[in-house]
C-alpha cells in the first residue's frame, strides 16, 4: 500500500487526475496546476493545521456572544422580550412542541459544540502524531464536514420571522447581534472544517515504515 | 526519496483517495455500484447510466420551479384583518431593513443566488458537453460549482420555514401560499440532481477534450 505521495503524485481535489510532482513541495512556493482541469494542486492543504487552529479558536470566542446575547426580540403590543439560542430552545419546550425544541436543540447547542470538540480533537490528534483508530478518526471528520450546515436553521428562522410578523404597533421581530455572532460561527466553523486536511491523519501512520 | 513504478498508471482505474491519499485501483464499475477507499472507507467513485442527460432535464425543472417559487408568497400570516406575505426573496429584504447587512448577505447568497447560479451553471456546462462545444470557461465553472456545493441551503430554509410555521401557529393564522408547492418540488428535484449529477463524467468529457 502506498500513498499518491509516496508515489511521486498529486491528486487533483476536483477531477482527482492524478498528476506527476515535478518538484518538491516542501522546499518551494511555486504552485502547480491540474494538467485536466486546471485548477491549483497540492500533496496536502497548505498550512492547514494552522489555519484549522485559527478558525476553531475564532469560532470558539464567537460562541460565548452568539450564546449570551440575545438573537432576536419579538415586540408583542409594545413589550419586548429578547430571546437568546437557549431561552428560544426553552419557550418551544414549555409550549409543548418538543420535537421542534429538539431539532433545534441539537442544530444551535449540540452540533456547533460537537463540531468544535471535534476538530480541536483531530487538530490535537494530528499535533500529537497520535496512531489511535485513523479510520474512525476520518469517518469522524465526514461526519463533522457534513453536518456543519445544519446550524444555519435557527438563522433562517430568524430572518423568516423577521419578514413575516411586521403588525406594526402589535408585533414585530427584530433580528438581535446574537444572532450575528452565531452566523459568524456556523460560517467559520465550516471553513474550519473544509481547512482540516483528514490525509495529515493518516500521514503518522505511514512515516515510521519510510524513515 | 524512493521511486515507485507508476508506468501504466491510468487515471480511469488509479485514484488517490481524497481523504486519506492511498493510491488504488478502483475497477470498472456497473450502474449504481459504489467504491469506497479499502483503508479509510471513503466514496471514490459511483456510476449510473446516462448521468449527465438526466441531470441535465434536473436542472432545467429545477430552474423553472426556482422561478415559481420566487414568484408568489411560500407563505401568509393574517392577525387583526392585516395579511403579510412572505417569499423567498423577503426574508433577505427584511434583514437588509432591520440594518442586519450581513444577515441579510448571507441569506441572498445561501437561498438565492448560490442555488440559482448552481441551477444555471449546471445547466450550461451539461449542454455545452451535450452539443460538443467546449469554451474554457467550464472547467472553472464547474469547479466553482463543486466548491460552493455546500452553501447551498434551500433545504435548510425549509426546515425553518416549518419552525417558524409552527412558532406562529398558536398566535396567528399561517396560510401556506401557492409557491410553497413549487418550493417543495424544488427541494425534490435539486436532492435527485445531487445524487444523480455524477462528477466524475463530467471530468471525464473534459479529460478526452484536453487530450
Amino acid at each position: 500500500m502506498i500513498t499518491a505521495r509516496e508515489a511521486g503524485l498529486i491528486s487533483c481535489d476536483f477531477c482527482h487526475s492524478l498528476n506527476r510532482s515535478c518538484i518538491d513541495e516542501s522546499s518551494s512556493n511555486l504552485q502547480m496546476h491540474c494538467h485536466v482541469c486546471g485548477s491549483g494542486i497540492h500533496s496536502r492543504i497548505p498550512n492547514s493545521l494552522s489555519k484549522t487552529w485559527a478558525l476553531v479558536i475564532a469560532s470558539l470566542i464567537l460562541y460565548i456572544p452568539a450564546n449570551m446575547l440575545p438573537i432576536m426580540t419579538v415586540v408583542l403590543w409594545g413589550d419586548g422580550s429578547p430571546d437568546n439560542i437557549m431561552s428560544g430552545v426553552l419557550s418551544l419546550l414549555y409550549a409543548g412542541m418538543w420535537p421542534l425544541s429538539l431539532l433545534i436543540f441539537v442544530a444551535s447547542i449540540v452540533i456547533p459544540i460537537a463540531k468544535l470538540l471535534t476538530l480541536l480533537g483531530l487538530l490535537i490528534s494530528v499535533r500529537r502524531r497520535s496512531q489511535w483508530r485513523p479510520a474512525e478518526r476520518t469517518q469522524l471528520y465526514r461526519i463533522t464536514e457534513f453536518i456543519g450546515r445544519w446550524s444555519m436553521i435557527d438563522i433562517f428562522v430568524i430572518g423568516i420571522l423577521v419578514a413575516l410578523v411586521k403588525f406594526g404597533e402589535v408585533a414585530t421581530v427584530t433580528p438581535g447581534v446574537g444572532a450575528l455572532c452565531f452566523a459568524a460561527v456556523v460560517i467559520l466553523t465550516m471553513i474550519a472544517a473544509h481547512s482540516f486536511d483528514p490525509r495529515l491523519i493518516w500521514d503518522v501512520i505511514e512515516e515510521p515504515t519510510h524513515e | 526519496m524512493m521511486r515507485y513504478e507508476t508506468g501504466g498508471l491510468d487515471y480511469r482505474t488509479a485514484r488517490a483517495c481524497h481523504e486519506c491519499d492511498l493510491l488504488q485501483y478502483i475497477p470498472i464499475l456497473k450502474n449504481r455500484e459504489v467504491a469506497r477507499c479499502q483503508r479509510c472507507k471513503a466514496l471514490l467513485k459511483r456510476r449510473h447510466v446516462q448521468s449527465l442527460d438526466r441531470s441535465l432535464a434536473f436542472a432545467l425543472t429545477g430552474l423553472i420551479l426556482f422561478v415559481v417559487a420566487n414568484m408568489f408568497p411560500l407563505i401568509s400570516l393574517k392577525a387583526l384583518g392585516v395579511s403579510q406575505h412572505g417569499t423567498l426573496f423577503s426574508a433577505t429584504v427584511s434583514l437588509f431593513d432591520a440594518e442586519m447587512s450581513f444577515l441579510g448577505m448571507l441569506m441572498l447568497f445561501t437561498t438565492i443566488l448560490f442555488p440559482l447560479f448552481s441551477l444555471c451553471g449546471t445547466i450550461y456546462i451539461l449542454t455545452s458537453i451535450r452539443i460538443n462545444h467546449y469554451s474554457h470557461w467550464i472547467a472553472p465553472m464547474f469547479r466553482f460549482l463543486r466548491s460552493t456545493d455546500a452553501w447551498g441551503m434551500l433545504e435548510i430554509f425549509l426546515l425553518a420555514l416549518i419552525v417558524a410555521a409552527v412558532k406562529l401557529v398558536d398566535i396567528t393564522e399561517v396560510n401556506i401560499g401557492v409557491s410553497l408547492y413549487a418550493f417543495l418540488l424544488l427541494i425534490g428535484t435539486l436532492a435527485t440532481l445531487n445524487l444523480t449529477l455524477n462528477p466524475d463524467d463530467v471530468w471525464d468529457h473534459l479529460r478526452k477534450h484536453a487530450k
